[in-house]
């Protein structure tokens, strides 16, 4: 008797598409030393990772869910119904007719422009768990410019990434890093020689797209003496009904007077758990700088870091958090200084939608008779209706007379008084909410690139949509 | 026929309302109308019900009118939201402009005018530049305001020229000035009484409200209505408003007293 | 060996264990006057007691504490001979130029006391020891004497405390009562390895006013001891109450100080801490609005020098509207001393129109001084305004130079700076002699090393 009424698709969010799946490799659900085997077979991997990745699972087993300080969602996670690996099992390819055609399809929905998608400076777009597409642009690889997947990384070039690989994040950091090192696939191997300056952002885009499979890139950047670079990832993610579990592990190197600045624009639907242990070691003269939106996912912890281990090295992590109904962000920024006149600067702005819930936690370290050391920090936290929440938990440790840490936070709203202004001035009270929201985050997102502080923007007036009223 | 009509209801109509805050009624069965191309000018002591009055007209939530209705050009205003008053060509300068963070003031005239536009159209960016430097110049507005955030760090006078700013660029059928005077000393107060005077003409009325005559000096009124305890104890032309500064707010007591 | 923590092995515990049973019979037996309820109260409490662990290292209200600095089982909890020098410590206990009335300790004994006048009593006002409460006041004490929750990690220290509280003040203010000056609670320690147990309950009913200034002070500088105090603030509607406390034990000391502020519709709290001794210090301050429109104020400053660790907690929740609280720590630090400062505010969701300010800053006058902030926030409700800063820094070598360029040598300098930076908190202790005192007892710290 009932007729469903006629849907009209709505391109609201590009996201929220899935495509039938059919993978030739699948690591079924659950995780064992079987599984890790499975993995390491299907990829080829020399014994030292699977060792390394068995030892990681043994960690991964030893250490409690950290629900002593976090939220006790974490304990909502079943491991056993995740799938910790599935592949196609192509080879990363180069020319764009060898990407199927399903991928190609992926690229236009996200709105990834033409030119781009052939243009940028090396796509490596990831299509579950391995390198899909892969396309090193001549002028990167001319200059000694290794970009490829972590599997071809540690496979061609161990002498180059072994060295590094887990030594700034080690596996027994967290229980989700040591998760990490057990089943890590996919995720960029990026090495900058001494000097380069990599004019093109390198980038990544990256998508979920199998039900209860997840993802667990693993990253490594090495930017050689004076080299500079700048990465960027952005993820969108199709809608489940059930939780999907993302936990990365990104680790950077900035050799003496490098440069790397690494920028995430992530949007994941809100039934993700987004796990992810982001830190840099930066050395003598050299600069990280973190910029970190995260909107979407069920619960996100991520606290990326910098460890200033060299004289005048600088860390920075800007990030912009916006929780709504149903989410939780938990984010923040590590700064642990280790060498003299170090500098780092932290700028977080949160926003609290509906019953959405934001936390910065925060670490800034001066340990050990350091002279000259500065940190600044800023968080800043918007709140929209009254059952939203925002926390923040900053934790300093400053040793010496010669240091200085400057911390402050705000908490505020959007007035009503204000939004009757803007009405005054002809815009509806959606209209007037957005616009406040923007402006509360403006002046970070002025240090974004161009197009991400676009892509922002349409997000936040997406995310604000219905929260009014 | 059509214009006809329209001649005729060419006002803003304000019959026998009632407003509230709270529990405690503050205008009691006020009435006033404003025909297009005229100034009125309403004085009164403080907390007479001056800025209710702009408030409840703006839609303010604050306000609650419990009887009577405003009508602009024959159409009630009462049940709109403020947004929709607004677009319809009814303008406030508030008496104490907010500040929006981060907002820059380009943006946010765009994003009004843009309201205004028909769905799915927006502004031409150059045109809508053009007419924003015009109408800054004729404010004595340093051009580098556009990029400063809406009323963020202003002083008293560029909060109020800003106000005057917007209420040029989104053209309203009917002004109502709150205590705009306030904060101004006198040069701020020419600037912004030369830009309201530019403004004039038979496409807007205007409502201006005052405590002081001072700004009436500026911008000559049409009538002058004094208030007290709610509602308009006394009408005239221009010099009213003198009369009233000679003789003082206590003069208005006696008025009301009598009158009642 | 003798501590009692989860952590030693089965077979020393159960020794300990029964000897510090022993002391706390042996401490019931010696108070016996006491009315039953007191004695059930302090039985129930020490149970307790024994079945809560030690603060383990990674709970996080100890964040940053050094836990192996805490163990008080060596202490002497019986009761002390009488006080042969009672007389020279009362004269020394002179810190306020005028007081409403005094109490002072030794060792958890009464010295010496001051009554309120006759007029305060015609019109109501209990001033009273802690002892004389418990058989006089009963009814009074069953409603407030320890029935604040420890939010803030030291629950078995609280346990403790009521387990062996013997004395201590009740100051009870009835509705409408104004009282101009303080009142006094002096607390010494006098014994080798004495274990004190200071406790200050002021009762302020409605539109009432009333003051109390707290001293903690040593008579020797080398003995061991262990002083673990309680203080409770209750006001009423429209209720003042100004509570500060001078604390100068010797850095042999191990010290605890749960305090708990409760503030009822339209009141003032306004609490203010001066730490400057003991060895290892930890202050908790909850500050609790518990109704619209109160206002709390809460400020410590505190100097540390050579192996002191001065750890303070503090809570403000706000659990009704309209009202505002205050938090200003400031901490300087010297030699090898160690501040934490933990604060947190809590607004619920009820408590809109909220306004909350948490500040924390420390100056850091040494290479190895070590200073941890951890300034939190968690909101809930959406209409607030709340703000935390925490900085840590050092003097401005420009400005020592300033000095130095006038003539001004450079410890001294510093020390000018340095009481620049406390004078904010010095300046709002209300008794002009108390505050000289708090200076001096800063200044003496700066000199005599």
């Amino acid at each position: 008797m009932t007729t469903a009424p006629t849907q009209i698709e709505i391109d609201r969010d590009k996201g929220d598409f899935q495509y039938p799946e059919q993978h030739k490799f699948d690591a079924g659900t659950g995780l064992s030393e079987k599984t890790i085997d499975y993995i390491c077979d299907v990829k080829g991997e020399d014994d030292w990772v699977r060792s390394y990745r068995k030892r990681a699972l043994k960690v991964f087993e030893s250490k409690p869910m950290p629900t002593h300080w976090a939220t006790k969602d974490l304990e909502n996670i079943d491991f056993d119904k995740i799938r910790y690996y599935l592949a196609d099992g192509q080879r990363a390819s180069r020319s764009w007719e060898d990407v199927p055609d399903d991928v190609k399809e992926t690229f236009e929905r996200l709105g990834i422009p033409e030119n781009e998608r052939k243009f940028l400076a090396g796509v490596e777009a990831q299509f579950d768990s391995e390198a899909a597409y892969s396309n090193i642009k001549d002028a990167v690889a001319k200059d000694g410019v290794i970009f490829v997947g972590s599997t071809e990384g540690l496979l061609k070039h161990p002498e180059i990434f072994r060295k590094w690989f887990g030594k700034v994040i080690p596996t027994g950091d967290n229980k989700f890093s040591a998760l990490n090192s057990a089943v890590f696939s996919g995720g960029s191997f990026i090495y900058v020689p001494p000097g380069v300056k990599v004019s093109h952002p390198l980038q990544a885009y990256f998508r979920i797209n199998a039900e209860n499979f997840g993802q667990f890139e693993r990253t490594l950047i090495i930017a050689d003496e004076g080299s500079e670079v700048t990465y960027m990832e952005g993820c969108t993610a199709p809608k489940f009904d059930t939780a999907t579990l993302h936990s990365a592990v990104v680790e950077l190197v900035a050799m003496p007077g490098a440069k790397i600045e690494y920028i995430t624009v992530q949007n994941w639907s809100s039934n993700v758990y987004n796990l992810v242990t982001k830190r840099a070691l930066a050395h003598e003269n050299s600069v990280v700088k973190w910029i970190d939106c995260n909107i979407g996912s069920r619960l996100t912890m991520k606290y990326p870091g910098v460890v200033l281990k060299g004289r005048k090295a600088r860390g920075e992590v800007l990030s912009i958090a916006l929780a709504n109904d149903g989410q939780h962000q938990d984010t923040g920024a590590k700064m642990i200084h280790a060498a003299d006149e170090t500098t780092s600067n932290v700028i977080s702005k949160s926003i609290s939608v509906g019953d959405g819930r934001s936390t910065y936690r925060g670490q800034v370290h001066m340990p050990k008779n350091l002279k000259g050391c500065k940190n600044n920090t800023e968080c800043d936290a918007l709140l929209i209706n009254t059952n939203s929440r925002t926390d923040t938990y900053p934790a300093i440790t400053v040793r010496g007379d010669s240091n200085s840490v400057q911390h402050e936070a705000s908490v505020s709203k959007v007035s009503a008084e204000q939004i009757f202004y803007m009405q005054q001035r002809g815009l509806s009270e959606g209209e007037a909410m957005s616009l406040s929201v923007n402006g509360f985050v403006n002046d970070l997102t002025r240090q974004f690139p161009m197009e991400y502080s676009v892509e922002l923007k349409r997000l936040i007036e997406l995310e604000m949509e219905g929260s009014v009223g | 026929m059509i214009a006809f009509l329209d001649k005729m209801t060419a006002t803003l109509d304000i019959k026998n309302l009632n407003v509230s805050i709270g529990d405690k009624p503050i205008l009691k069965d006020f009435s006033l109308t404003v025909p297009k191309g005229e100034v009125h000018a309403i004085m009164g002591p403080n907390g007479t019900g001056k800025s209710t009055l702009a408030k409840a007209l703006a839609g303010h939530p604050d306000y609650e009118i419990t009887s009577g209705d405003a009508l602009m050009d024959g159409q009630s205003i009462l049940e709109m939201e403020p947004d929709e008053r607004s677009r319809e060509g009814l303008f406030m300068a508030f008496q104490y402009p907010m500040e929006i963070p981060g907002v820059t003031i380009a943006n946010f005239i765009r994003a009004a005018l843009n309201a205004r536009q028909p769905e799915g159209e927006e502004l031409n960016a150059p045109a809508y530049y053009k007419s924003l430097y015009e109408k800054m110049d004729m404010l004595k507005i340093d051009r580098k305001f556009t990029s400063r955030s809406v009323n963020d760090g202003f002083s008293g006078g560029e909060k109020k020229r800003c106000e005057i700013l917007q209420m040029a660029m989104l053209d309203p059928k009917y002004a109502i000035l709150d205590e705009t005077d306030s904060g101004l000393d006198i040069d701020a107060l020419k600037v912004v009484a030369d830009g309201v005077n530019s403004l004039r003409g038979d496409n807007m009325g205007a409502l201006v409200i005052t405590h002081y005559q001072r700004l009436l000096e500026y911008i000559v009124p049409d009538h002058v209505h004094v208030l007290f305890d709610g509602r308009i104890v006394k009408s005239g032309d221009k010099n009213l408003a003198l009369e009233l500064e000679e003789k003082g707010y206590d003069w208005v007591k006696q008025l009301a007293e009598t009158a009642a | 060996m003798n501590s009692i923590t989860e952590d030693v092995p089965k077979k020393t515990e159960s020794k300990s264990v029964t000897t510090f049973k022993e002391t706390f019979n042996q401490h019931i037996e010696d108070i016996d006057t006491t009315p039953g309820w007191w004695r059930r109260m302090k039985r129930e409490a020490f149970e307790a007691f024994l079945e809560t662990p030690m603060p383990k290292r990674k709970d996080e209200s100890w964040r940053f504490a050094s836990l192996s600095n805490l163990s008080f089982a060596e202490f002497d909890y019986g009761k002390p001979p009488s006080i042969a020098n009672a007389q020279e410590l009362v004269e020394k206990s002179n810190v306020l130029e005028h007081q409403s009335g005094s109490f002072i300790f030794a060792d958890n004994q009464t010295i010496d006391a001051e009554k309120a006048s006759f007029e305060l009593q015609q019109k109501g006002v209990i001033w009273t020891s802690l002892r004389e409460a418990t058989s006089k006041h009963g009814e009074l004490l069953k409603d407030y004497f320890m029935k604040q929750e420890v939010h803030l990690g030291s629950e078995k220290f609280a346990l403790l405390h009521s387990a062996f509280v013997e004395n201590g003040v009740l100051l009870y203010v009835p509705k409408g009562v104004e009282i101009e000056y303080p009142f006094l609670s002096y607390n010494w320690i006098t014994r080798n390895n004495a274990a004190a147990f200071p406790h200050t309950l002021i009762i302020a009913e409605e539109f009432s006013k009333v003051s109390l200034v707290e001293a903690h002070f040593s008579t020797t500088e080398e003995a061991p001891a262990l002083s673990c105090g309680v203080t409770h603030l209750f006001a009423g509607v429209g209720a003042k109450i100004d509570y500060t406390l001078l604390q100068d034990y010797n850095e042999e000391t191990l010290g605890f100080q749960i305090n708990s502020n409760i503030a009822g519709k339209d009141s003032t709290v306004k609490s203010l801490s001066v730490n400057v001794g003991c060895r290892n210090y930890r202050s908790e301050t909850h500050g609790q609005i518990k109704g619209d429109g109160a206002q709390v104020e809460m400020l410590s400053l505190a100097v540390a020098d050579e192996d002191q660790e001065i750890d303070q907690r503090t809570l403000q929740t706000h659990s009704a509207a309209n009202a505002n609280s205050n938090l200003l720590f400031k901490n300087a630090l010297k030699d090898k001393a160690k501040t934490i400062f933990s604060g947190l505010i809590k607004v619920d969701d009820g408590a809109q129109h909220t306004d909350a300010y948490q500040t924390n800053r420390n100056l850091l006058l040494s290479n190895t001084a070590e200073a941890n902030s951890l300034p939190g926030l968690e909101i809930e409700a959406n209409d607030v305004k709340c703000s935390h800063g925490a900085t840590t820094s050092q003097i401005e070598e420009d400005e020592i130079f300033y000095m130095l360029a006038r003539g001004i040598p450079k410890e001294k300098a510093q020390e000018l700076i340095v009481y620049g930076f406390f004078e904010e908190i010095l300046e709002r202790i209300e008794d002009e002699k108390l505050t000289e005192v708090a200076r001096s007892i800063i200044q003496t710290k700066f000199s005599s090393k």
